[in-house]
């Protein structure tokens, strides 16, 4: 184990804290996993592209949640207008306000595991551990306590609920460690908004796991935008099941962040189920975002679709690793996967790897990855009618990344984030 | 208005312009004719400055500055259009809001004030109208997945807005059944004017017949071999351009309205 592998280990807490006996066992077993395994290591296969170089800081601190950690100076406004607000700050819940709707139900982890609710248990419980790789689900097992856990009942149209999650600057750096759960009842829908500011100079890791249930015939929209600072890390997993005619939508737009790291993963485990996951990540500096995307087809007739569009500058590095695998029994099963990038530097670096794996009947599956360059007759085309070279260059660039955008069903988010696409694309070299 | 003195240029290392001569005044309409591979899209290119192709003799004096040393951004904003054979599409970016960019960029170089979205579309549907062009068109992205007589006329609609003083229409006919040529021709009459230059590049006689230009050049191997008037294009329709294979370059039975301006 690495040394700060070794450090958070000792952190860990050495009684399985508050909660019922289910929750105890369960941090229990992350607490094992990690003093196992630790932190993922290049050698770990899915970490092959992805170093923890940024993270490996002296003073390193695991957050808990009865300290207070920050001024809360920091107030960054909302992308748009949501019916729900929560915020978090340095990954604790600090406060919810707007109106809720009725069938919606929004509640601190700690609440809810002490109230206790329908379903949680299984769902928490549900999480695989089971690679030596998941070090940071441990860890966020391990101190499972702060989070958020949302309900939209059946037949409720929960609308829009905004998570605003800001870093601070800490005196130590700092990561912390939070779940999310959401579950969706039958028919039920719900668009989750997460956003994420820091501080300038935050060095500060977020570990967040995204827990969803999808019941029938539900829909999730999911947008995630982050423009962390520099220097910060965000881990993310996000773990959807999805039963019979559900649709998941998952729209992730990087804009900032030294060490990006995020895992989807969706299990379509009913019939007909959708799942559209797209992303657009913007790199420049020093700069790393790695997405890896994994799709389990297990139920007949269900319908997925990765759109992932890449720009990279300066000496930013991204990595793509999108999987999808048919189970057998998936037949009429229908699979889409691209990926395309624009390198504007020889210094960034793009590592794209999509995979298909089908073991069913009657499958439509396509894939294609891509790394080139800017269409040069398109920038003289641009040119040509008076714009300058840079203003051409990031004109297509945005439009390329706003293909992500677009697919966006408000075209008030989506105009909101082009723009902020727009203003800090990065430049050719 | 501009004056093309010699010139060679050379695209991939292959000279295809070689002494190039034209004087066109304000409010002339010069067409240019000549067989496939002649240089008449490399004409174009060149005036408009894309990358690629490379002058190595000669010059081009467009009112009076120096176009050649130009970038292409400072010759649009200096007045040249340059209206595609294959127009360009470009997904993600809107129509309206790529030619508002596009005239706000060259008002600014004239030291105008930007128009504002509201003066703009104003702008816009004024065109439209008089161009007869529906304002779908403003709703899509950039020729991106346009027809070819869509393009065209996009082509014709961004002049209209960005009202140069020096037009090239690269031919603008190929690819086009009638009824979108006559649009298209029609658009180009009404931005006929006094202040306005155009080069109407075309292999095919028949667009003249709806542009009536004041004089026609036949270019062949990279020259202008003869020049005549409007009547001129007519003969090529005729005779094709098989004579010029026969030694080059004096027409047979052809009767030059004005001088051959590379004998």
């Amino acid at each position: 184990m690495s040394e700060l592998s070794t450090q958070l280990a000792t952190a860990l807490p050495l009684d399985a804290g508050p909660g019922p006996e289910w929750v105890k066992t369960l941090r229990d077993s992350g607490a094992a996993h990690f003093r196992t395994h630790g932190l993922p290591t290049r050698k770990d296969e899915a970490w092959k592209y992805t170093g923890l170089g940024l993270l490996d800081q002296a003073e390193m601190q695991l957050a808990t949640v009865t300290e207070t950690r920050v001024s809360g100076s920091l107030n960054p406004s909302p992308l748009v207008e949501a019916n729900v607000h929560v915020n978090m700050l340095n990954g604790l819940k600090t406060g919810q306000n707007g109106t809720m709707p009725t069938g919606l139900t929004v509640l601190s982890l700690a609440d809810a595991l002490s109230t206790g609710i329908s379903g949680l248990q299984t769902l928490l419980e549900s999480l695989p551990m089971d690679n030596s790789s998941d070090g940071f689900t441990a860890l966020n097992t391990a101190t499972l306590e702060s989070g958020v856990v949302i309900h939209v009942a059946a037949g409720t149209d929960a609308g829009r609920l905004l998570i605003n999650w800001t870093s601070e600057a800490t005196p130590a750096p700092l990561l912390s460690n939070t779940r999310l759960c959401v579950f969706l009842e039958q028919d039920a829908k719900l668009e989750l908004l997460e956003q994420f500011e820091s501080s300038n100079g935050n060095t500060n890791t977020c570990n967040i796991v995204l827990q969803a249930n999808l019941a029938t015939n539900s829909s999730l929209q999911h947008i995630r935008f982050q423009q962390e600072s520099k220097q910060a890390v965000l881990i993310t997993r996000t773990e959807v099941s999805q039963q019979a005619d559900s649709e998941y939508a998952y729209y992730g737009f990087d804009l900032g962040g030294g060490l990006v790291r995020h895992d989807l993963h969706t299990a379509l485990r009913g019939s007909g189920a959708r799942s559209c996951l797209s992303g657009a990540y913007l790199l420049d500096g020093n700069r790393h975002v790695d997405n890896h995307a994994r799709v389990d087809h297990m139920a007949p007739n269900g319908f997925s679709d990765q759109y992932f569009r890449g720009v990279a500058g300066g000496a930013g590095k991204a990595v793509f690793n999108t999987a999808v695998c048919v189970h057998p029994g998936a037949d009429e099963t229908e699979a889409r996967q691209s990926n395309a990038n624009i390198l504007l530097s020889t210094r960034a670096e793009v590592d794209t790897k999509p995979e298909l794996e089908i073991y069913a009947d009657e499958v439509i599956a396509s894939h294609g990855a891509t790394v080139g360059q800017l269409d040069e007759l398109a920038v003289f085309y641009l040119r040509s009618r008076g714009l300058s070279e840079s203003q051409a260059r990031q004109l297509l660039t945005t439009a390329f990344c706003r293909s992500v955008s677009d697919k966006l069903a408000d075209p008030v988010l989506a105009e909101v984030i082009s723009q902020r696409m727009m203003d800090v694309m990065p430049q050719a070299d | 208005m501009l004056k093309i003195t010699n010139l060679h240029a050379k695209v991939a290392g292959k000279e295809i312009l070689k002494g190039l001569s034209l004087d066109l005044q304000a409010g002339e309409v010069h067409a240019i004719m000549g067989p496939n591979g002649a240089g008449k899209s490399t004409l174009g290119n060149v005036l408009a400055g894309r990358e690629g192709y490379e002058v190595t003799q000669g010059e081009v004096i467009f009112n009076g500055k120096n176009l050649l040393e130009l970038e292409p951004e400072e010759r649009a904003c200096e007045g040249v259009f340059l209206a595609f054979q294959y127009p360009v599409e470009i997904p993600g970016v809107n129509n309206t809001y790529f030619l508002r960019a596009a005239l706000n960029a060259q008002r600014k170089y004239r030291g105008e004030d930007p128009l504002d979205s509201v003066s703009f579309l104003r702008l816009v549907r004024e065109k439209l109208k008089v161009l007869h062009i529906g304002d779908e068109l403003l709703h899509r992205a950039v020729n991106e997945g346009f027809s070819g007589g869509e393009k065209k006329r996009n082509e014709i609609f961004q002049m209209a807005v960005l009202e140069p003083s020096l037009a090239i229409l690269d031919e603008t006919d190929s690819g086009l059944d009638i009824d979108a040529l006559k649009t298209v021709a029609e658009g180009v009459n009404r931005l006929r004017s006094k202040d306005r230059g155009m080069i109407v590049v075309t292999h095919y006689q028949r667009l003249l017949d709806y542009i009536v230009p004041d004089k026609v050049h036949v270019l062949a191997d990279g020259k202008l071999v003869a020049t005549g008037g409007a009547d001129l294009a007519l003969k090529l329709e005729e005779q094709g351009y098989a004579w010029l294979d026969d030694g080059g370059i004096k027409p047979l039975n052809i009767e030059l309205a004005g001088q051959t301006l590379n004998p």
